[in-house]
């Protein structure tokens, strides 16, 4: 029956966050989630708003703001001090980023060979952000490694969609030492063969006889290490005599596993506690407020009591919400009114334009709580009003709201 | 199991349509990480479980499941509740039930046989343990790694001290069930390690409990571990049958190795289909030494006159505690011991996981996979922790073989700080009645 001052559900980037944070101001924390989240998913950098006609992720997060029920309309002054908070905190952590909320949106290439708007990158992935000048970009891909194509990603770079990008885009696939030989090969186990000094070498010199004589800044998949990352970096670009930069790849990505390992590493090292790998079986609630969850453990759940409790359990996606036959959406954890579309609007002919039931969500007041519970905040994608895919700020609202409830909480002790 | 739980995804072949792909399953597998033998739990679990039959009778596919070591990390990542770890586990036993387990499976599953036959023999058992000569018959002939991890026999099973001492091996009549545990004792103390099952009786008749030591075989889980199903079962419910009626009554059953405790609480369930009453009574009466002693603890009913530890020990929480889902009451104890120094080993899994790094084609890949724990236990005994903590038998011997660093339960180390206080003159503690 552990006790804490709060009980955070969700290991995500909100959960993680505001766990860190809480634990840094001293709180008692203790971390439940049912599994890792979406960290695991993502690119590893910091998307935190795109609007049209926004130069920055903060006008962007303006423009945000003035849509009807949007997060950012309570939590926009607070995305600066989030922002810098998980640039220190992630830095502290071995993990350090370049950019601000000031820097410009620049177009960044994926994997695919598209494009996508960035202020803020992992320093392995920043100097995707620099200005293009005279040099060409050299895309390398790995044989046997089928998630990143490096010349099908430079076809569809090169296609003049493109404008302020290289005069030169090239795609090599590289064969590295023993690939050819391993039944399975996925980001993960690349990284853990760059963590091998001897492996590395090799892999050095044949990506080295890979670049074409020239001026070239070199795109990598983002399987340069996880733990040693940084020195591995450095490595690659001393050994190429150029500029190189990882592209975050497909799941599982490397980059997001290096952000959740750091997150856990600052929970942990401010004396927060984690249990992932068992879901909220049970809730016990007094009226308004919540005493103790309960995490379903082997042959009786664990009762996880504290003061107040954190809601980080995602949005649809993160299966925060679950549709209900009648259709309606039911948030899993808490039982919680989720504020949704009707059920004639879940459906739609292309899913990556704004789809209505992404904006479904938890209404919450400017403390972030929900309506029925007094010691509940809710961050992260389960707060309503947020069209992710278009608007790309689920990792400034998570970080903001994060945040605004860690701060609240943190308050809330101070007052008792 | 009728046709409705089965088709529940609660069941762990059918928990596997909710795998969504994302492969974190994998990120975390500590075998894939040093091994491409093993293609990782996701591989192995959901991809592979399609075309095995949704009973699991069918034989798998692939045998590359075989080098799942059984930690369950798989299954605490996966964000979508696919039990991929017990499914996988199921396939294990299903090759194996059409193929046949080996010889040395069979045998080194076998712990109340090589207890019967080995504490009788010890010290000509022991010599052979530690005979060079011998080890490398024994791995020539029975696929033992010549280093793997194997304790020496006791010269006398726990039990038979414990019944030559007319210990209780029932409920005495009158006792308050609350009050009276049930030790369940394990393989590990009763023919390797008895002193340990004194130090944990020691600590819990110190905090009021009587403590009796009912008739109790293996918990099963070596033959779990290695598919052997069908005698995993009998071994369950014999110990179902000794245990149930205690159960029943509202006495703890507790133990000192968080392998078996697993076992009774969630494996008889969620591999062996032991479903029953007697299960689950079971199941719920069934207690870590440690998560009892927190329990007690948040309670206020734990003796918390602990003499001071002045020492450094790095600590091991092994995999079958984190399936627990009790976080690591180890050190919370610890916390309560004035000038320990307990640090947490940050590290998966030491690689042994039970009988998996005695196998002659596996020893090197559970090396591999503890290998930076026993960087960092080498370094703490360098900077002067004298022994390292872990509450799990067969990762106890493999720290202690891979790095000559004694390995103790952390039971040890509550049984000496309790003895450090009485010799420094405390009062005696009074029951709470």
């Amino acid at each position: 029956m552990p006790r804490a001052d709060v009980v955070v559900i969700g290991a995500g980037l909100a959960g993680l966050t505001c766990a860190a944070e809480l634990a840094e101001r001293g709180a008692s924390v203790f971390l439940a989630a049912k599994g890792m989240a979406t960290t695991h998913w993502t690119h590893g950098g910091l998307d935190v708003a795109v609007a049209d006609g926004a130069d920055t992720p903060r006008a962007a997060v303006g423009h945000l703001a003035m849509r009807d029920g949007h997060p950012y309309a309570r939590l926009g002054g607070d995305v600066e001090a989030a922002v810098d908070a998980h640039l220190a905190r992630t830095a502290a952590a071995g993990l350090p980023h370049v950019g601000s909320v000031d820097a410009s949106l620049v177009a960044v290439p994926t994997a695919l060979g598209t494009l996508r708007r960035a202020a803020i990158l992992p320093t392995a992935q920043a100097a995707a952000l620099e200005p293009w000048t005279d040099e060409g970009l050299l895309l390398i891909g790995f044989d046997h490694y089928r998630d990143a194509w490096a010349p099908y990603a430079a076809r569809n770079l090169g296609a003049g969609v493109w404008e302020q990008g290289p005069r030169d885009i090239r795609g090599v696939t590289v064969e590295l030492p023993w690939l050819e030989r391993l039944n399975n090969l996925n980001a993960t186990t690349l990284a853990r063969l760059f963590e091998d000094p001897v492996w590395r070498a090799r892999a050095l010199a044949a990506i080295v006889a890979a670049v074409p004589s020239g001026r070239w800044r070199v795109a990598l998949p983002a399987v340069l290490g996880v733990a040693s990352h940084a020195e591995i970096h450095a490595a690659v670009e001393e050994a190429i005599g150029a500029r190189a930069f990882e592209v975050a790849s497909l799941p599982p990505s490397v980059a997001g596993m290096r952000l959740f390992d750091a997150l856990r590493h600052r929970i942990e090292a401010a004396g927060g506690r984690i249990q992932v790998g068992f879901e909220i079986s049970g809730v016990e609630r007094e009226g308004r407020r919540i005493v103790a969850v309960q995490q379903a453990a082997a042959a009786r759940p664990l009762r996880l009591v504290a003061d107040s409790f954190v809601l980080a359990t995602g949005g649809i996606a993160g299966a925060g919400f679950r549709g209900r036959r009648d259709g309606t959406l039911e948030e899993t954890v808490l039982g919680l009114e989720v504020s949704a579309p009707p059920h004639e609007q879940w459906f739609s002919e292309d899913p990556l334009v704004p789809h209505p039931l992404e904006r479904a969500g938890i209404d919450v007041d400017d403390e972030l709580r929900p309506a029925e519970l007094d010691n509940v905040r809710v961050i992260g994608a389960a707060l309503a009003g947020m069209h992710v895919l278009e608007e790309r700020c689920g990792d400034g609202v998570a970080l903001a709201s994060a945040h605004r409830a860690a701060a609240g909480l943190a308050r809330a002790r101070a007052a008792a | 199991m009728t046709f409705r739980d089965a088709a529940s995804t609660d069941f762990p072949p059918f928990s596997t349509d909710n795998c969504i792909k994302c492969t974190v399953c994998t990120t975390v597998c500590p075998v894939a990480r040093v091994t491409d033998l093993f293609p990782g739990p996701k591989y192995v679990g959901p991809q592979a479980q399609r075309f095995r039959g949704p009973s699991v009778v069918e034989a798998t596919p692939d045998h590359t499941v075989d080098w799942c070591s059984g930690c369950g990390y798989c299954t605490r990542a996966c964000p979508a509740g696919v039990l991929i770890a017990e499914t996988n586990s199921r396939a294990r036993a299903a090759m194996v039930d059409t193929r046949g387990g080996s010889l040395r499976n069979r045998l080194i599953s076998d712990t109340d046989l090589l207890i019967r036959l080995g504490v009788p023999l010890a010290p000509l058992a022991n010599f052979g343990l530690r005979n060079r000569l011998a080890r490398w018959i024994g791995e020539k002939v029975m696929g033992v790694h010549r280093r793997g991890p194997l304790s020496t026999f006791a010269r006398r099973t726990f039990r038979s001290a414990w019944k030559r001492e007319g210990g209780l091996t029932d409920l005495p009549a009158g006792a308050d069930p609350a009050r009276t545990i049930a030790y369940f004792h394990g393989c590990a103390v009763n023919g390797f390690e008895p002193e340990l099952g004194r130090q944990a009786i020691e600590v819990l008749e110190r905090n009021g409990f009587t403590v009796i030591v009912p008739d109790q075989g293996c918990c099963g889980l070596p033959f779990i571990s290695n598919g052997l199903y069908d005698q995993a079962r009998r071994k369950a419910r014999r110990n179902l049958e000794s245990l149930a009626g205690l159960a029943r009554a509202g006495v703890r059953i507790v133990g000192t190795s968080t392998s078996c405790t697993y076992a009774m609480k969630a494996e008889y369930h969620e591999m062996l289909d032991l479903d029953d009453a007697d299960a689950h009574a079971v199941a719920g009466a069934t207690w870590d030494i440690c998560e009892l002693l927190v329990d007690l603890h948040e309670r206020g009913q734990l003796d918390t006159g602990f003499g001071p530890m002045d020492e450094p020990i790095p600590y091991h929480p092994p995999c079958q505690l984190r399936s627990h889902g009790i976080g690591t009451p180890a050190m919370d104890l610890f916390r309560l011991i004035p000038r320990l120094r307990a640090v947490d080993s940050d590290h998966d899994c030491c690689g042994a996981a039970g009988t998996y790094g005695l196998k002659v084609e596996r020893w090197q890949i559970a090396q591999d996979v503890g290998a930076p724990l026993f960087a960092k236990v080498r370094a703490a005994a360098a900077e002067g922790a004298s022994r390292a903590v872990c509450d799990s038998e067969t990762c106890r011997w493999q720290i202690e073989q891979s790095t000559g660093v004694d390995t103790v339960h952390p039971i040890t180390i509550l049984a000496e700080s309790y003895r450090r206080a009485d010799a420094a003159g405390r009062e005696p503690w009074r029951r709470i009645v």
